[in-house]
C-alpha cells in the first residue's frame, strides 16, 4: 500500500503536533518538514491554535460556576455496593432466612422447584406483549448499565448499496449517497439514526405505536449454534413501519440485529459485525425474517491454489478484497503487502480493539496471512522546524462564499463538502493503489483480474456519485457568484491505471480548491476554477470507468 | 494513569476511585456541561459515573486507562440525561466563558475579553463531534481514549481535531 506522503502531510500534522503519530510515521512528517516551508507554516499555524485552546480552556475553568452543591463522599456508597455485590443473588437472599431456621435441605429444594415452576408458568403466562416490554425494558437498563466499547454495524436495505458505520454515535462523518438515503427512511419514521440499532430506540419507537402486536421467539445463532438469541418482532397499522424486529442475545441483551419494514415493501436491515473471527455457517434456525450476515464473507479461493506455496499475487487479491468488504481500505491505517512468502497486513496499535478484530475476522480464512498491529510508542515532542510562517491569506472566495451563504449555512455547506471530500479522497487513494500494485494485468489469471476489476469499478463508482454529490452542493452557489465552468476533455488512455493517476491528479486539485474556497487553506481560488477542476475530475473518472469496462 | 493489573484490596480499591474522583470530578463535570448537562443533572451524573467506575472494578473488570473510561461513561450517560431533558431549555456553558475576570489592566482586559468572544464564537460554530473531540483532547484524553469515547477511529479524531482547529486558526487570522 502506497505511503501518504507522496503528498503534503496536512492530515498527519496536528497527530504528530499531539505526539499521536508512531515514530515512523512521525519521522516521515519530520522529514518532509525539513524541506516543506509551507508544511512548516502550517504547523507553526496550528500550534497557535493549539496555544488559543489552551488560553480558551483556562478561562472556561476560570468562568465556570462550582457545582451547585458540595461533592458527595463517595464511601458511604462504596460499602453500599460493597454490601450489595455480597447480597446481590436472589438465591443467597432465599437461602438465609431458610438456612437460618433449621428447614432441612429436601425441603428447601422442593419449596424451591415449586418456585422456578411457577415463575416459568407465570412467564408462559404473559402475554407477548408484557413479555416484549419486559425484555425491552431489561435490555435498555442493561445497556444504561453496561456501555458497550465502540463497535460497527453493517446496514443493507433493499435499495441501496451495503455500507458500515459505528454504533451509537451521531452519524456525522461521511453521511453520503446510500447512508444519507437510509438515513432519510429512519428520520421519516422518527426512528434515532444516531442509534439505530439498540433496544432503546426500538422500545422508544414501540411506545409510540397504540395499535401494535407482538411476537417474541427464541431464535438461533447461525454463526454460533450455542449461542441463544431472543426475537421480538411488533407490527403496527399506523405510522412508516409496518412492523420491526429485534434480535436480542438472550444472555447479556446486547442487540444482535433489527429489521425494519417499510409500508411502501422497503426493508432496511441492522447488523453488529462480530468482533471475533467466525465461520459463516449459513442462515439455518432462524425464522422467515431471516438474521443478516454477521461478519464480512470471506471471497471464494482462487482457483491456482496450491497448498503449501508462498503467497502470490492472488493471495494478496483475496486480502484486499476481504478488507473491502468491511471498508478497511478507506481510511484505516492498514498496509497490504508481500513478504517473506505471507501477505502482511500491518497498521498501528491505536486502531480500536474492536475494529482490529474486524480485520482480523475479515481474512482470518485466507491462507498465508499475517495480521500485525504493531506498538510503536508515539512520539511525544515536536521536531525543530526552523522556518518563519508565511502569512496566511483569507480567501476572496471564502468572503464572498460566507457572504453568499450566511454564517450558519456556509458551516453548514463546509462540514457537508468536506466530509464528502474526505469521503472522495479515501475512494481515490484507494483506488490508486490498486492501480499502482497491479500496473500489470497481462500477469493476471482471469480470476485474479476480475477480482481486481469489481474492486476499482466499486471504488470509481462510488466516487463518481460523491463527485456528483459535491457538484450538486456546490454547483448553484458557485453558479449564482459568476463562476463557469470551462470544459477541457479527458485524455482517452487505453488502460485504467493511468486513468486512475489522472483521477488522482484532478481529485487533488479539487481538494486544494475547496479547501481554498472555504478559507482553510492560503490561496485564491476562484468559482470558475474550483468548477472546472470538478468537471475535469468527473470526465477523468468516466474515462477510467469507460477503460474498466 | 494508574492501571489495576492485580485486584487491589477492598479499602485500597476505594481509595483508589475516591482520589480519582477528587482530581477528575471537575473535569468530567465542565465537560457534561459542555454536552448541554443542567449543572445538578451534571453534578449527579459525575457521582453516578464513580459509583459504576468503583462497581466495576469490584467486579474485577479490567480497565487500562480509567480516566478514558470515566469519560466515555460520562459522555454516553451525559448524553442519555440530555435526552430527557430534551423539553427544557440546553445548558450553554460557553456563555460563562464569555466574560473574562476583570484585573488591574482595563486595556488587556479588553483585549482577552475580545479574543475570548471570538474563541467561544468560533468553537460555537462547530460541528457538534469537532466540539467533542476538541473539548476530550483538551481535558487531555489521548487520541484511542477520544475514540473509545466517542465510537470512532483515532484516524477521525485526529482529522475532526484538524478541521476544529483550522476553524479557531481562521478565527486568530480575522
Amino acid at each position: 500500500m502506497s505511503s501518504v506522503f507522496e503528498r503534503h502531510p496536512e492530515h498527519e500534522l496536528v497527530p504528530y503536533l499531539d505526539g499521536e503519530l508512531s515514530r515512523q510515521q512521525a519521522k516521515k512528517v519530520s522529514g518532509h518538514l525539513e524541506s516543506c516551508g509551507r508544511c512548516r507554516a502550517e504547523l507553526e499555524e496550528l500550534q497557535n491554535a493549539v496555544a488559543d485552546c489552551a488560553s480558551y480552556r483556562t478561562a472556561i475553568v476560570a468562568q465556570t460556576s462550582a457545582a451547585p452543591a458540595p461533592w458527595r463522599d463517595l464511601y458511604r456508597d462504596f460499602s453500599r455496593i460493597d454490601e450489595s455485590l455480597a447480597n446481590n443473588s436472589l438465591l443467597v437472599r432465599l437461602m438465609r432466612p431458610l438456612v437460618h431456621s433449621g428447614v432441612p435441605r429436601w425441603a428447601f429444594v422442593a419449596g424451591l422447584t415449586v418456585l422456578i415452576v411457577l415463575l416459568s408458568l407465570n412467564q408462559l403466562r404473559q402475554a407477548p406483549s408484557v413479555q416484549a416490554a419486559t425484555l425491552l425494558r431489561k435490555a435498555v437498563a442493561v445497556s444504561g448499565s453496561q456501555p458497550r466499547p465502540a463497535h460497527r454495524i453493517r446496514v443493507r436495505s433493499s435499495r441501496h448499496a451495503d455500507f458500515t458505520r459505528a454504533a451509537n454515535v451521531p452519524a456525522v462523518l461521511v453521511e453520503v449517497a446510500q447512508a444519507q438515503a437510509v438515513a432519510a427512511l429512519f428520520q421519516k419514521a422518527d426512528w434515532n439514526w444516531n442509534d439505530p440499532l439498540s433496544a432503546r430506540s426500538f422500545e422508544q419507537w414501540r411506545d409510540r405505536q397504540v395499535h401494535k402486536t407482538d411476537e417474541v421467539s427464541a431464535v438461533q445463532d447461525p454463526q454460533e449454534p450455542s449461542e441463544k438469541l431472543t426475537r421480538i418482532r411488533t407490527a403496527s397499522p399506523e405510522g412508516d413501519v409496518e412492523a420491526a424486529s429485534i434480535t436480542l442475545d438472550t444472555a447479556n441483551y446486547d442487540a444482535v440485529s433489527e429489521r425494519l419494514e417499510f409500508r411502501d415493501s422497503e426493508w432496511v436491515e441492522l447488523s453488529e459485525i462480530a468482533e471475533t473471527p467466525t465461520d459463516n455457517a449459513g442462515g439455518s434456525g432462524v425464522d422467515s425474517v431471516g438474521v443478516p450476515v454477521r461478519a464480512a464473507e470471506p471471497p471464494s479461493r482462487p482457483a491456482a491454489f496450491t497448498p503449501g506455496s508462498p503467497a502470490s499475487i492472488s493471495d494478496e487479491l483475496q486480502v484486499l478484497s476481504a478488507l473491502n468488504g468491511i471498508g478497511a481500505d478507506l481510511g484505516d491505517p492498514v498496509e497490504v503487502a508481500l513478504a517473506d512468502g505471507k501477505v502482511m497486513v500491518t497498521g498501528p496499535a491505536d486502531i480500536p480493539a474492536g475494529r482490529q478484530s474486524e480485520i482480523r475476522a475479515s481474512v482470518a480464512s485466507l491462507p498465508r496471512v499475517e495480521v500485525a498491529f504493531n506498538s510503536l510508542p508515539a512520539v511525544s515532542s515536536l521536531a525543530s522546524a526552523g522556518a518563519p510562517a508565511a502569512g496566511t491569506a483569507t480567501s476572496p472566495a471564502e468572503t464572498r462564499l460566507e457572504k453568499h451563504l450566511g454564517h450558519a449555512e456556509f458551516d453548514r455547506v463546509s462540514t457537508q463538502l468536506l466530509d464528502l471530500d474526505d469521503a472522495a479522497m479515501q475512494r481515490v487513494f484507494a483506488l490508486r493503489r490498486l492501480a499502482l500494485k497491479f500496473p500489470d494485468e497481462a500477469a493476471l489469471s482471469p480470476r485474479d483480474l476480475n477480482v481486481l476489476r469489481d474492486l476499482s469499478r466499486k471504488h470509481a463508482a462510488v466516487l463518481s456519485q460523491e463527485v456528483g454529490s459535491m457538484e450538486k452542493i456546490l454547483i448553484p452557489t458557485l453558479s449564482s457568484l459568476g463562476g463557469a465552468a470551462v470544459s477541457v476533455p479527458a485524455t482517452a488512455h487505453a488502460g485504467w491505471q493511468p486513468a486512475a493517476e489522472d483521477v488522482y491528479l484532478s481529485a487533488r486539485r479539487v481538494e486544494v480548491l475547496i479547501s481554498q474556497t472555504l478559507g482553510m487553506t492560503p490561496g485564491k481560488a476562484s468559482p470558475s476554477e474550483l468548477m472546472t477542476a470538478l468537471s475535469q475530475l468527473q470526465a477523468n473518472l468516466d474515462d477510467c470507468q469507460r477503460a474498466l469496462k | 494513569m494508574a492501571i489495576f493489573r492485580q485486584p487491589p484490596s477492598g479499602l485500597e480499591l476505594q481509595d483508589q476511585v475516591a482520589q480519582l474522583y477528587t482530581e477528575t470530578r471537575e473535569d468530567v463535570y465542565r465537560y457534561l456541561l459542555t454536552l448541554g448537562v443542567h449543572p445538578p443533572k451534571a453534578q449527579e451524573a459525575v457521582q453516578e459515573v464513580f459509583l459504576r467506575l468503583y462497581t466495576s472494578l469490584k467486579k474485577g473488570e479490567k480497565i487500562e486507562s480509567l480516566r478514558g473510561w470515566v469519560f466515555r461513561v460520562a459522555h454516553n450517560y451525559g448524553l442519555k440525561v440530555r435526552a430527557r431533558q430534551s423539553t427544557e431549555e440546553r445548558f450553554d456553558p460557553a456563555f460563562e466563558a464569555r466574560l473574562v475576570a476583570p484585573t488591574a489592566n482595563a486595556e488587556r482586559d479588553l483585549l482577552d475579553r475580545e479574543k475570548m468572544t471570538r474563541l467561544n464564537t468560533a468553537v460555537e460554530g462547530l460541528s457538534e463531534q469537532q466540539k467533542r473531540v476538541l473539548f476530550l483532547r483538551m481535558e487531555g484524553l489521548r487520541y484511542p481514549e477520544i475514540a473509545s469515547t466517542l465510537g470512532i477511529s483515532a484516524s477521525a479524531v485526529g482529522e475532526f481535531l484538524r478541521r476544529a482547529l483550522l476553524r479557531l486558526k481562521k478565527v486568530r487570522d480575522e
